[in-house]
């Protein structure tokens, strides 16, 4: 969080400078090409905020970054998104607007495949090919959904490599929690199968809606004593099941959460009770991508922060989309669409491929590890930066 | 042979009768702790409707700011995010009192129309706070990493921030509960509540007891922001999520009853615990709404004040 001081200053300018700015800026070059519009909504406020915010952070950089490179057929790129508040229908009123007033060019899906999900109807009906960085719920991309184009891994890869990797250590027992979300539930039901896959008895799971307290599912999961406990969730009931479990005095051999342990105040929220947590990232600091040492520069210098991967993300979603209108020469949505789902775009986060029905195909979720406050990839082998510590000690 | 066979089976059935009871008393424990922190949320909201009549949807920004800024002074200084307790009681006093004077006060005057006027000024006053939160603090969820353990007793084991807050909280009901009941300051508020007009006529400044009850209750939202942020990650946009939540159990316990409002915030934990254990997350969560349809049903006539 800035400072305080910095941020009321920056309040009370803002309220100045607006109106000034509108008196003293240069009229537009009237030979100037008209710029490349891509429109979007991402969840500035509400409940998926703390995902969001990288997200279009990381598409504010990559269109910066195609900006700094003379844009896409020499014409200048401009991102005008608005905030859906974390909401399905305030979305599905914003890109009504994005297409049919705003007249965009192209567009970019918002975060979360629970706001997808909802404005996939319209993206469908107006033809738009659309990337999205944040909706990772494979059964999005069906025949129906065919202009909506994923460029991440699918949400049934979340912490994929946890189980096996607990099993290998002794584990015999999970418990599995999955909130109430499409892709936290998509998630949820991918590891239950696994886990008998894998022949762990899963004593304890559930699913729950969005709430404060866990109080109750940690004592039940205390009772079921279950070697590995599994969440798929967000960020805020992430922080909240540690500190119940905590509270009723239980530590798992293994403990995951999705995304919530990727976030920087995960850790500043739980402190020591972060130390061994997992989490599952799409892409890291090491991957030896193509523009991944400029993604995260030019990340860092904008936003005086690290990316994520949900930065990442969007950061790709305009490589794909800059990789397919230079290729196709055209902003022609059916052009684009066919482009992207027959080449492979070697994108930050590695080869994006997607196949007919415009789902990723080939790219999974890596899985990280939380070790003395720092984040360390520790999954998959190869790209491993420290060993796996357990057991998960709760201090 | 037999007779050992015997003893061991019941020392199995005690020790499972105990575990039971271990259970049962857990259960509860966590269930009062959980009505502790629903008290500390709603009984301020109570109190400015009992008063004043004012439904003020304000409420859950007024939290949700205090907490917001009780994180940016924690991280800060590195201090116990409890020290800001003085300070939001206080600050959240005098702005409450400012804004009851400067917003509230003359919407009060509109006579009939006066309860619809004043929805719609904390609402739009909600909105004000939350966009002010939003640019000042950012949407982040953000909590203090601060009693996160519990204290144990025996089997049982106690939130050290549940605890901490839900004594807060049954601290200040008790302390409203006398002022309101044993003082004449507090008499003068209740008739107040109960009739301006009849007040007005024994000669009690009416204006000036809706200054204070509306300064009292957001001192005492804001205090509660301060202890909000150490049990639950909070961010600007939690705050319509606090005000529902504190508009369930008031409606719950009965508007304008301050130990209606109590028992049925602690009746409700010990409820939702339960239910939280055997049938899962989402019956955990939809319970207070399924009791609020059920009590609104089965008693009517406590949201006589509504109307």
């Amino acid at each position: 969080m800035a400072s305080l001081p910095a941020r009321l200053g920056a309040l009370l300018a803002g309220g100045l400078a607006l109106p000034l700015a509108g008196l003293f800026a240069a009229p537009p070059a009237a030979n100037a090409a008209p710029p490349i519009v891509i429109g979007t909504t991402i969840s500035e406020t509400g409940a998926l905020a703390t995902d969001g915010l990288y997200e279009i952070k990381g598409i504010k950089a990559g269109v910066a970054e195609a900006n700094l490179h003379g844009g896409w057929l020499g014409r200048k790129i401009v991102l005008k998104y608005y905030d859906d508040k974390s909401s399905p229908g305030t979305a599905v009123r914003l890109y009504q607007r994005l297409v049919t007033l705003d007249k965009v060019n192209l567009l970019v899906g918002p975060y979360s495949s629970l706001v997808t999900i909802a404005i996939a109807p319209l993206i469908n009906k107006y033809k738009m090919a659309t990337l999205e960085p944040g909706a990772s719920v494979p059964s999005i991309y069906v025949p129906g959904n065919k202009w909506n184009l994923m460029n991440t891994a699918d949400s049934t890869t979340y912490l994929h490599q946890l189980l096996p990797l607990a099993k290998q250590h002794g584990a015999r027992t999970a418990a599995l929690l999955g909130l109430e979300s499409a892709y936290s539930l998509a998630c949820y039901h991918a590891r239950v199968a696994q886990a008998k896959q894998l022949g762990l008895k899963i004593v304890y799971r559930t699913t729950y809606t969005l709430q404060t307290d866990f109080s109750s599912i940690a004592l039940a999961i205390k009772h079921a004593n279950p070697d590995v406990v599994l969440e798929c969730a967000y960020y805020p009931d992430s922080v909240n099941l540690v500190r119940a479990l905590h509270e009723q005095g239980f530590a798992p051999k293994f403990l995951g959460e999705t995304v919530g342990p990727v976030e920087a105040a995960y850790v500043q929220a739980l402190g020591p009770l972060a130390n061994r947590v997992f989490g599952n990232t799409g892409w890291w600091f090491n991957f030896k991508t193509p523009g991944n040492k400029t993604f995260i520069a030019a990340y860092t210098r904008m936003f005086h922060q690290q990316p994520d991967y949900h930065a990442a993300a969007g950061y790709t979603a305009i490589q794909v989309l800059g990789a397919a209108v230079q290729a196709t020469h055209s902003l022609d949505q059916a052009k684009i669409r066919h482009w992207i789902v027959t080449h492979t775009v070697q994108s930050i986060q590695g080869p994006i491929h997607d196949n007919a029905n415009g789902r990723t195909t080939g790219a999974v979720q890596d899985m990280v590890q939380i070790q003395n406050g720092v984040l360390k990839l520790v999954a998959p082998a190869e790209l491993a930066q420290a060993p796996v510590l357990f057991p998960y000690t709760g201090h | 042979m037999r007779r050992r066979r015997a003893r061991r089976a019941g020392t199995a059935r005690r020790e499972g009768a105990s575990e039971v009871g271990t259970l049962a008393l857990q259960l509860l424990v966590n269930g009062i702790l959980l009505g502790g922190l629903y008290v500390l949320v709603a009984q301020s909201l109570n109190l400015i409707f009992g008063v004043m009549g004012v439904v003020n949807l304000a409420h859950g920004s007024i939290i949700a700011l205090a907490g917001l800024f009780t994180y940016w002074f924690s991280m800060r200084t590195g201090l116990s995010p409890l020290l800001v307790l003085p300070l939001a009681l206080a600050g959240g006093a005098a702005a409450g009192a400012a804004g009851q004077r400067l917003l509230i006060e003359p919407v009060m005057q509109a006579g009939a129309k006066a309860g619809l006027l004043s929805l719609i000024v904390t609402f739009g006053l909600s909105y004000v706070l939350i966009e002010l939160a939003l640019q000042v603090f950012g949407s982040d969820f953000v909590s203090v990493p601060y009693l996160q353990s519990s204290w144990k007793l025996g089997a049982l084991a106690f939130g050290k921030a549940l605890v901490v807050a839900g004594a807060f909280a049954a601290v200040m009901s008790a302390l409203l509960y006398w002022w309101l009941n044993r003082t004449y300051s507090g008499k003068a508020l209740l008739a107040a509540s109960q009739s301006p007009t009849g007040a007005l006529s024994c000669g009690i400044d009416v204006a000036r007891v809706r200054l204070i009850a509306f300064g009292i209750g957001v001192g005492l939202a804001a205090a509660a922001g301060v202890l909000v942020i150490v049990i639950m990650p909070v961010a600007p946009q939690t705050a319509s999520d606090l005000t529902l939540l504190a508009f369930v159990i008031i409606a719950l316990g009965g508007l304008g009853d301050y130990l209606g409002v109590a028992a049925a915030a602690l009746l409700l934990g010990i409820a939702q615990s339960v239910a939280g254990y055997y049938l899962g997350g989402n019956a955990e969560y939809v319970l207070p709404y399924v009791l609020l349809l059920v009590v609104m049903l089965a008693g009517p006539g406590r949201f006589r004040r509504l109307g």
